[in-house]
């Protein structure tokens, strides 16, 4: 049996708008991830996805639910434990500029890991650490000494991407970590990703909205719908076969490099915007939106279930049809 | 022959900086017709941007600086014209849609508002009679209860309904070209469908014509008449959709499209990347400047600037290897014949 690296368990993240508004941004979420595989995490804008990886990263407090890494209950560390955590756990941004210090070179930004975790035994040590981080992320050495500001979006993506692999981590959330970058550069990326992976055993948690991307770089993918997961199977399954109303609306809606197929094709089978998560009904999230909807869908939340192969979904219909 | 809208001959534009010269642009030709749409692809900081922007006349001078070319809106010259003379076209005739809808649109002022001052201006309605069209313009953009949401400032919207907002201003006077930098960058797909849909219908609608930049061959696919490849500030390959996506001639496009992660690619193939870096825009090299980064370089390539051949009909490329006495390449392959 292979290892079970990060073990997340009926998280709960909820902000609290106003005295009696709740915002829901993950509301009962349950996945693992093994040790060497990734993860995809993809949904539209706002339902949640980046609040996850932060929550599981301890950045955020949870409201509920537990997370397991390396059999240890994180929200239970001290503050020691917990430093000794972010050296295993790291986080590449989504915000590639808004997440580096404006004010610090790209070296002492890249440094700053080394230096909480002492990760070095001489000045000349620490240097040249730096300098085969930043090869490796493809920026040259002269670049050290630079402001983030002089650099381009996809330039301070992979600043990002150098600062999170310093410590050597070994979980990595990686949040939208390529989705600025042009697709050459991109490509870049994704094999060093890979690369990394292939021979440091690193585990990812992907989030991104790019579908091919994460088709090609993930394992197992999980859909979320605003605050929940709705889907999760292996990858090439999910993609084969998409089961949930939302993963197909999600799925015709990417444009494929094709344009005699792309022209014909019908994209927008998902009306309407996705609902607000302040105070969100009961029953299904997705209820106003589904062509296929029915009156159980109101009354009660499906829960996420085993059609067989590992393929999770929370619908009543899928499951209806099932029996 | 369909109606030229807009014809841009050879243009330049640098940036005079500190560090010496910046050529963003360097003699760039492509016309768009009646009712198409034209994509701009190419790399981060090949002048996509700056190109359109100085069409619109948007490039701040200084530090940029119109150094060369013709800009020709309905067989008019209109390179020289005054800031004056461009804001009757601008919003008008022609309008721009912003990468960020964040920073484009004014934070302090209503939605309704912002789109009310391009009407005013530019049609002389009254504000009852504008205040309709702006309601009319809201649903056609897909805003919901368009009467109360003027009413609302933009920090109140999701990113999707600001990028719409941003549409029905570009939209405000009906104009008849539309450039649209980088749309849906900052949107998830669903909203991005919605918005390129969107577009779609207006194309169809009024005949607009659409130059759209984006980074995403998907888009291009499903939008794009025709498309024009960039690199180092210039184009490389033009052509149909069609001759770019099946039967592109310059190394550069052969790499973009095959860079991408195709929806059948195992984990186990690693992608295809082009090795190097885009070349510098300052002194860029005398040659072709794709040329350290091609597998396929001949000695010729750096010391002469290639011409533009011509593949087929509208299709076009800027290689040496298009050139009847260099050695036949399979790009596929990968492979000098
Ligand atoms: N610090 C915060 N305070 C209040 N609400 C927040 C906060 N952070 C996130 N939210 C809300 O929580 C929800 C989930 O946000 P999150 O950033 O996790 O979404 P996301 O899936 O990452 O979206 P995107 O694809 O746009 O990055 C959103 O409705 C957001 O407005
Ligand atoms: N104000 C300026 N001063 C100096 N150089 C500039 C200035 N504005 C733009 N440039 C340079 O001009 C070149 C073209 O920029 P442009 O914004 O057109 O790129 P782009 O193709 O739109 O890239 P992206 O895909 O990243 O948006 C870039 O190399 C950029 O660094
Ligand atoms: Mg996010
Ligand atoms: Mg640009």
């Amino acid at each position: 049996m292979s290892e079970i690296l990060v073990d997340v368990k009926h998280l709960k993240k909820y902000f609290h708008i106003s005295k009696n508004q709740i915002l829901k941004a993950v509301d009962d979420i349950s996945f693992t991830i093994e040790k060497g595989k990734t993860l995809g995490l993809v949904g539209e804008s706002g339902c949640g996805k980046t609040t996850v990886g932060r929550t599981i990263l301890r950045l955020y407090k949870p409201d509920g639910g537990k997370v397991i890494f390396k059999n240890q209950d994180i929200y239970a560390l001290g503050k020691k434990g917990y430093r000794e955590l972010t050296k295993q756990m790291q986080m590449i941004f989504q915000d590639p500029y808004a997440s580096l210090n404006p004010r610090k070179t790209v070296g002492a930004i890249v440094g700053e890991g080394l230096d909480i975790h002492k990760l070095y035994q001489s000045k000349e040590e620490r240097a040249k650490r730096i300098k085969e981080l930043l090869a490796l992320v493809g920026l040259n050495h002269e670049h050290s000494n630079r402001f983030p500001h002089e650099f381009s979006g996809g330039q301070r993506q992979r600043i990002g991407i150098a600062r999170a692999l310093s410590v050597n981590p070994e979980f990595i959330v990686c949040d939208e970590a390529i989705s600025a970058l042009d697709v050459s550069i991109q490509a870049q990326i994704i094999n060093l990703l890979m690369k990394l992976q292939r021979e440091l055993n690193l585990t990812y948690l992907f989030i991104a909205h790019d579908l091919s991307v994460v088709r090609y770089i993930s394992d197992d993918v999980a859909v979320m719908y605003l605050g929940k997961i709705v889907e999760k199977s292996s990858s090439g399954e999910l993609f084969k076969k998409p089961l949930h109303p939302y993963t197909k609306g999600l799925m015709a809606a990417v444009p494929l490099p094709d344009p005699i197929n792309e022209k014909k094709r019908i994209h927008s089978i998902l009306s309407g915007e996705v609902p607000s998560p302040i105070n969100p009904p009961n029953g299904c999230r997705f209820y106003k939106r589904c062509q296929y909807r029915r009156d159980i869908c109101l009354e009660k939340t499906p829960q996420l279930a085993d059609t067989g192969n590992q393929h999770l979904v929370a619908c009543h219909m899928v499951h209806a049809e099932q029996w | 022959m369909s109606e030229r809208i807009l014809n841009i001959e050879n243009l330049k534009v640098s940036f005079d900086t500190y560090a010496g010269e910046v050529e963003a642009v360097r003699g760039v030709s492509f016309h768009v017709n009646k009712g198409e749409t034209l994509a701009i692809v190419g790399e981060s900081g090949c002048g996509k941007s700056i190109t359109v922007q100085s069409i619109m006349k948007l490039v701040p001078m200084p530090p940029g600086r119109l150094k060369e070319g013709t800009i020709e809106y309905l067989s008019t010259d209109i390179t020289a014209y005054s800031d004056k003379k461009m804001q009757h076209l601008r919003g008008k005739e022609m309008s721009m849609i912003f990468q960020d809808p964040m920073t484009s649109l004014n934070p302090t002022m209503r939605i309704g508002q912002q789109i009310l001052e391009g009407v005013k201006k530019h049609t002389g309605l009254k504000k009852k009679e504008a205040e309709e069209q702006i309601i009319r313009l809201l649903t056609d953009v897909g805003i919901p209860n368009p009467d109360k949401n003027m009413l609302r400032y933009p920090h109140m919207f999701s990113g999707g309904m600001r990028q719409r907002v941003m549409i029905a201003i570009a939209l405000a006077c009906n104009p008849k070209i539309l450039f649209a930098d980088e749309p849906t960058t900052a949107l998830d797909v669903t909203t991005q469908a919605q918005i390129l849909e969107l577009m779609n219908a207006l194309k169809e609608k009024f005949g607009t014509s659409i130059v759209l930049i984006t980074h995403d061959l998907g888009i291009v696919a499903r939008m794009a008449d025709r498309v024009a490849v960039m690199y180092a500030g210039k184009i490389v390959e033009t052509g149909s959709a069609h001759d770019i996506f099946y039967t592109p001639k310059h190394p550069y496009t052969f790499g973009l499209l095959k860079s991408l992660p195709s929806m059948d690619l195992s984990k186990e193939t690693k992608l295809e990347i082009i090795p190097g870096t885009p070349a510098s825009l300052i002194n860029p090299p005398k040659g072709c400047s794709f040329a350290d980064r091609c597998k396929y370089a001949m000695n010729v390539c750096n010391r002469l600037e290639p011409p533009e051949n011509e593949i087929s009909q509208g299709h076009a490329g800027s290689c040496w290897l298009l050139d009847e006495r260099a050695p036949k390449v399979d790009l596929i392959k990968g492979e000098i014949l």
